[in-house]
């Protein structure tokens, strides 16, 4: 699913990723760990096409992301649910209107769409709120609602940056709870996170992250 | 379900940015008031060189001595110019009555004179076709070849003026329409980037959900088609009335009584004209200012 050789991207000289190889396969968890700084948010951003690396190739989905023109990156992008730290919402749009954003993107038949935005608001428990702004929800809700948009349609690969850094504990088990369900419904995880109770609470493989080099990789199979 | 959201999104683009939309509109109806005025003063001046050159006459002097076939020859040939409108033969004898009904105390003077001095004359109207002067003088030098032909007489100074006035009129539309057009592209240009600018975070999101350059310009593209569009119909709405207020105050004067088509002339295709360079002026700002958006990565 995804496979990363000898990675590195530097800032001004400075290594935010310094030759990181791991694989990860479809259907894992898999938590990325590491202190602020560590080079996670860069990691995930190579991934996802926003940073091109200096060196090293990038296998996602068997295409080298690493490669890619701009212009193939938004096809890449709507392969995968990207959830980020700051919530990322249209603060004056309804639940329904964010949520549905990536299908109209995509051009999704409107009754097609609306029945698959109702069913991932269940899912993440969201659909009595449909109507409502982004903007007046809570930080919790919130999350959920971008959860539910990266989810919306049926990615195979969901990668999420800190989804609890603005998240109290109680809401944190939330999110987890949540995202532990998409996993087991066939989702591959990528989750990025320095908070340790998430990582024993998702039960995944760690990768853990330092200056930008791998230290531990339990799953490491290559 | 994508041209509707588009369309919506740049209604909302137009409506959270009036203040700024408004600018825009005034600045692009400015140009195109400008624009729009000297077109159509550049068409009045056209036609109204036209209408004058349709009464302008030439004078042909036929030699005093030339025989009766010689003359009706003259006029043969004439009559086959496609310039010439109508002929007047003027007789000898004709001439002389009409200057001394003209000049009652110089006719003594004349009368001095043993027979008629004066030449018989052809006088040619001239089909405002033969606008500039080069054809003019080439008419004159061609009648003036023909047997049995003196001189002939017009009066070239105000058509040159004309004809001159005229061609300032193009190199300053050229000019100051540029200046207008660059003004307008930029103070447009600025408006949707001030629209991409408040609108950074959504953009940034949409690229993250898989949204295509071209799916996020759009909007914008089409925020500056309408602006630019709104614009031309309100100089539209501005030059139609100028145009009114002058024909108003001419037929008021008396001035130009009974001339019509002395009074100013708006063409359809003006309307058009000023409706689709305000929309081509707002589409090009548009897609300017949006450039960008194709190809960054992030
Ligand atoms: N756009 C950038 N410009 C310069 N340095 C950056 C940029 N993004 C990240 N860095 C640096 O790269 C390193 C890794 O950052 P990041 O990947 O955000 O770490 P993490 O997400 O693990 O906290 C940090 O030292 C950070 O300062
Ligand atoms: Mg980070």
């Amino acid at each position: 699913m995804i496979q990363l050789f000898h990675v590195s991207k530097f800032y001004d000289r400075c290594a935010a990723l310094d030759d990181v190889s791991f694989r990860i396969d479809k259907g894992e968890c898999v938590i990325l760990t590491g202190p602020s700084g560590a080079g996670k948010t860069t990691l995930l951003k190579v991934i996802f096409g926003a940073e091109i690396p200096d060196t090293g190739q990038i296998l996602v989905q068997n295409r080298n992301v690493a490669r890619l023109r701009g212009r193939a990156i938004p096809y890449l992008r709507r392969t995968m649910g990207i959830v980020l730290q700051n919530f990322q919402l249209l603060p004056k749009k309804t639940v329904y209107e964010n949520v549905v954003l990536p299908l109209v993107i995509q051009g999704v038949k409107r009754r097609e769409a609306r029945k698959r935005v109702v069913d991932v608001l269940t899912a993440v428990g969201m659909d009595h709120k449909q109507t409502i702004r982004t903007g007046v929800l809570s930080a919790g809700e919130q999350q959920r609602i971008c959860i539910a948009r990266a989810i919306v349609n049926s990615p195979i690969l969901l990668l999420a940056d800190e989804p609890t850094g603005n998240l109290d504990a109680a809401l944190t088990v939330e999110i987890v709870e949540l995202l532990k369900r998409i996993h087991a419904q066939g989702t591959t995880i990528l989750l990025a996170t320095h908070n340790q109770r998430v990582v024993e609470q998702m039960s995944g493989r760690v990768i853990h992250l330092q200056a930008g080099h791998v230290v531990i990789d339990e799953g490491a199979t290559s | 379900m994508r041209p509707l959201y588009l369309l919506r999104e740049a209604m909302t683009n137009l409506r959270v940015h009036r203040g700024n939309v408004l600018i825009g509109i005034v600045t692009t109806a400015f140009t195109l008031v400008c624009f729009g005025v000297f077109v159509l003063l550049y068409l009045n001046l056209k036609n109204l060189t036209g209408t004058l050159q349709g009464d302008i006459e030439v004078v042909v002097y036929l030699d005093p001595g030339a025989s009766e076939q010689v003359m009706s020859l003259v006029q043969k040939r004439l009559r086959t110019e496609p310039a010439a409108v109508a002929l007047t033969f003027v007789s000898k004898e004709q001439a002389l009555r009409e200057f001394a009904e003209q000049f009652p105390e110089e006719s003594l003077l004349l009368e001095g004179m043993d027979g008629n001095p004066l030449p018989a004359s052809v006088v040619i109207s001239l089909s405002p076709r033969f606008l500039d002067t080069e054809s003019l003088g080439a008419f004159a030098e061609r009648v003036k070849q023909l047997p049995g032909v003196t001189h002939v007489a017009y009066s070239q100074d105000w058509i040159d003026t004309l004809t001159l006035v005229v061609s300032y009129f193009e190199l300053g539309a050229v000019v100051i329409g540029t200046i207008l057009a660059v003004s307008t592209v930029t103070i447009i240009a600025n408006t949707i980037r001030l629209s991409l600018y408040t609108r950074k975070e959504e953009i940034e999101i949409l690229r993250l959900i898989g949204a295509t350059g071209a799916f996020i310009a759009i909007p914008y593209v089409i925020e500056g088609t309408i602006l630019g569009a709104v614009g031309g119909g309100l100089s539209l709405a501005v030059l139609k009335g100028i145009v009114e207020f002058f024909r108003l105050e001419l037929s008021a004067s008396g001035w130009f009584m009974g001339v019509e088509h002395m009074l100013p002339v708006f063409p359809k295709q003006v309307s058009f004209l000023l409706v689709m360079t305000g929309m081509l002026l707002g589409c090009g700002s548009s897609v300017l200012s949006v450039f960008g958006l194709m190809k960054v990565r992030n």
